[in-house]
């Protein structure tokens, strides 16, 4: 497979008197059979970034490696996107309309003039991994959108790529086969040691699929990681949230708490700020009647105001009772009704604090 | 609702009145033709031959089924080639108008001034061309012409559907190391077969009609095209009226036929441009 290597990767976008910076010296590295993820925002310049390593987009400045060998210099594409030996699975997959999906995944190897026994052998096997043999003869109109996904990751993984390239690729699909799909893609990347970009906005795609991840804001990567390190210990408010779900709350800093209303986190380390951003994700946090949870910090009482349930979980937002414009979402094995007032627990050693601006402080 | 139906039928009735006015040349046309020359002198054009006959039909087709074929012979292959061409140059344009703009913008405008420029205009260093390759006076000489007039004309209309297709799928097909070759044929031009045929209609009809090109570029009777033999019958001294009306039938059955056939394609490719490659 292959080793990536992008450096100081610049890329602006001039429309007239319009200039948009989507990348801003961004550099990383892809081992050989490795996956990176690629986080952020929309128009954070994801998409930008996957177009210049796959080679449709000529960088403004900085170079890609492909084990290195350059193959994207300032102003130049050294090796051409048909000569890079790369799979993309664009955002929206496409699929060629004008034919059929056996076509579809047929088309890189026709190209490479594969005798066509052998391509009917690998079509027919990839299609049969993907479970999507029974609508080889459709076209990508006729299928489901689950269908078209696997179609266009068939057409991607059919010519035995060096690099395998996802953007978004899970994002059309409903939560059902979003899942199977991100466990089908890692469970191939892994068999073929395939050395594999992901874009997405979803963390969920990170974790599946991803070791290392970017995340990139305004163009620029902020912070580069593991995906567990980056979401335990995001460095910034920003970072936090495109990992996962988070609570972040203004807190005044008194003597030896963080007070949050009537709410109090005991704190009694030195920091020269008064106001705080305090930042808890839901599933460090607990409620209870009882007053005490081990390993958990009881903070106050809260009060129920939402109550709700998704995927094997009850979703609380709660409230301190002094102060109702304040909200938290928390997690609970149980189901406790709305209006209930309750003692709301935190792991001390989850809080993330943040400054005014944003940026982690502890 | 009542005044909903008051307006159908108020716009209903605006439709008639107009297509009653585009159809009454063409009503005419069709029966004058079948009067006597007497009748097609003497009687209003809108009033039906009291006696219907077909000799002028007959005296015209004698002179016309020579001209019909030629036409033939030559329209087809202009309005082909054209359009195949005009569909590669716009092709051409279009991938290379990120990379390279100042290519494509050139070639652009070059389109564009030889599209708009009057024919007129370059008609002598074209006769002394053709003279000079011994093409004057010949089939080859007639499409050669053509092509050179309606070439830019097709790469210009197609250069509107082409962008129908999103580059995105181009993209999809360079990684997927198809060749250029293989792009255009397999993805590009079946995605733009609606457009292609509109854009091909439109130069057969075109290059039908064409009356100043066969007219200064051949001399002998055997090469006329339909538009000048036509005119053969209408002006001039002692103008037998039902003869044009039936040799103007006669010219313009084909280009009605092939739209009447043809013309549903027409209207989606203008279609097509409106919502996307969707209903390719
Ligand atoms: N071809 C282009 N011309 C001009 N501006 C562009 C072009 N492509 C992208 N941009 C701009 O660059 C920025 C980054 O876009 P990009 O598509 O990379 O974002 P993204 O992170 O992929 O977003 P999304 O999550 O919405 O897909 C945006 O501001 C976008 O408007
Ligand atoms: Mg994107």
């Amino acid at each position: 497979m292959v080793k990536v290597k992008v450096k100081d990767l610049t890329k602006i976008f001039k429309k007239g008197k319009n200039i948009v910076v989507a990348n801003d010296k961004i550099s990383l590295e892809v081992d050989d059979g490795a996956t990176f993820g690629i986080l952020g925002e929309s128009g954070g310049g994801k998409t930008t970034l996957l177009r210049q390593i796959a080679g449709l987009e000529i960088p403004t400045d900085g170079y890609i490696y492909f084990d290195e060998k350059v193959v994207s210099a300032p102003n130049k594409i050294i090796v051409e996107p048909e000569n890079r030996n790369i799979s993309l699975v664009f955002q929206n997959w496409a699929l060629y309309p004008n034919m059929t999906i056996y076509d579809n995944i047929a088309f890189p190897l026709k190209n490479i003039k594969m005798p066509k026994s052998e391509i009917d052998k690998r079509v027919t096997e990839i299609s049969e991994t993907l479970n999507i043999k029974q609508v080889l003869k459709h076209y990508p109109r006729e299928v489901s959108g689950g269908q078209m996904q696997r179609a266009a990751l068939a057409r991607a993984l059919v010519k035995n790529p060096k690099l395998l390239l996802l953007d978004e690729p899970f994002s059309n699909l409903d939560a059902q086969i979003r899942d199977s799909a991100r466990a089908l893609v890692r469970k191939i990347q892994k068999e073929l040691s395939l050395t594999t970009i992901i874009v997405s906005h979803d963390p969920a795609d990170i974790f599946s699929i991803a070791e290392d991840a970017g995340v990139i804001v305004r163009g620029k990567f902020v912070q580069i990681g593991n995906v567990s390190e980056l979401y335990n210990n995001p460095i910034s408010e920003t970072v936090s949230k495109l990992l996962g779900d988070i609570n972040t709350v203004e807190g005044e800093v008194k003597e030896k708490a963080i007070v949050i209303g009537n709410l109090a986190i005991p704190f009694d380390k030195k920091i020269d700020l008064t106001e705080v951003k305090v930042g808890i994700r839901p599933e460090d946090m607990r409620i209870s009647q009882a007053e005490i949870i081990k390993n958990y910090v009881n903070i106050g009482k809260v009060k129920v105001k939402v109550s709700s349930y998704s995927a094997g979980i009850f979703k609380l937002i709660v409230s301190p009772i002094s102060d109702e414009s304040i909200e938290f979402s928390v997690n609970s094995e149980t189901h406790i009704r709305s209006g209930i007032e309750a003692f709301l627990f935190i792991r001390p050693e989850k809080m993330k604090l943040f400054d005014s601006n944003g940026n982690r402080i502890m | 609702m009542n005044s909903r139906l008051i307006k159908y039928i108020i716009l209903e009735i605006i439709a008639i009145i107009i297509a009653i006015f585009w159809l009454i040349p063409l009503y005419s046309m069709l029966i004058n033709g079948f009067k006597t020359n007497f009748e097609a002198t003497a009687t209003p054009v809108l009033f039906p031959p009291k006696v219907f006959t077909i000799s002028s039909y007959i005296t015209v087709w004698g002179e016309m089924k020579r001209p019909l074929i030629n036409s033939i012979i030559i329209a087809i292959p202009v309005a082909f080639i054209s359009t195949i061409f005009g569909e590669m140059a716009a092709y051409f344009f279009y991938v290379t108008s990120e990379r390279m703009p100042a290519v494509s913008n050139t070639g652009f405008s070059i389109i564009s001034l030889a599209t708009f420029i009057p024919y007129q205009a370059t008609l002598l260093p074209l006769i002394e061309l053709e003279a000079s390759w011994g093409l004057f006076n010949s089939y080859q000489g007639l499409i050669f012409a053509l092509l050179i007039f309606y070439m830019p004309t097709a790469a210009l209309l197609m250069s509107i559907f082409i962008p129908v297709i999103p580059k995105y799928l181009i993209e999809a097909a360079r990684i997927d190391k198809a060749s250029d070759w293989t792009v255009f044929w397999k993805v590009v031009f079946p995605l733009t077969i609606p457009g292609f045929l509109a854009t091909m209609i439109f130069v057969f009809i075109e290059s039908w009609n064409n009356f100043f090109m066969p007219l200064v570029l051949t001399s002998s009777p055997s090469l006329r095209l339909i538009p000048v033999a036509e005119r053969a019958f209408t002006g001039g001294y002692g103008t037998l009226y039902n003869d044009s009306y039936a040799a103007a039938v006669i010219a313009s059955i084909v280009p009605l036929v092939v739209f009447i056939i043809l013309g549903r394609y027409f209207i989606k490719g203008l279609a097509a441009l409106g919502g996307g490659a969707k209903g390719v």
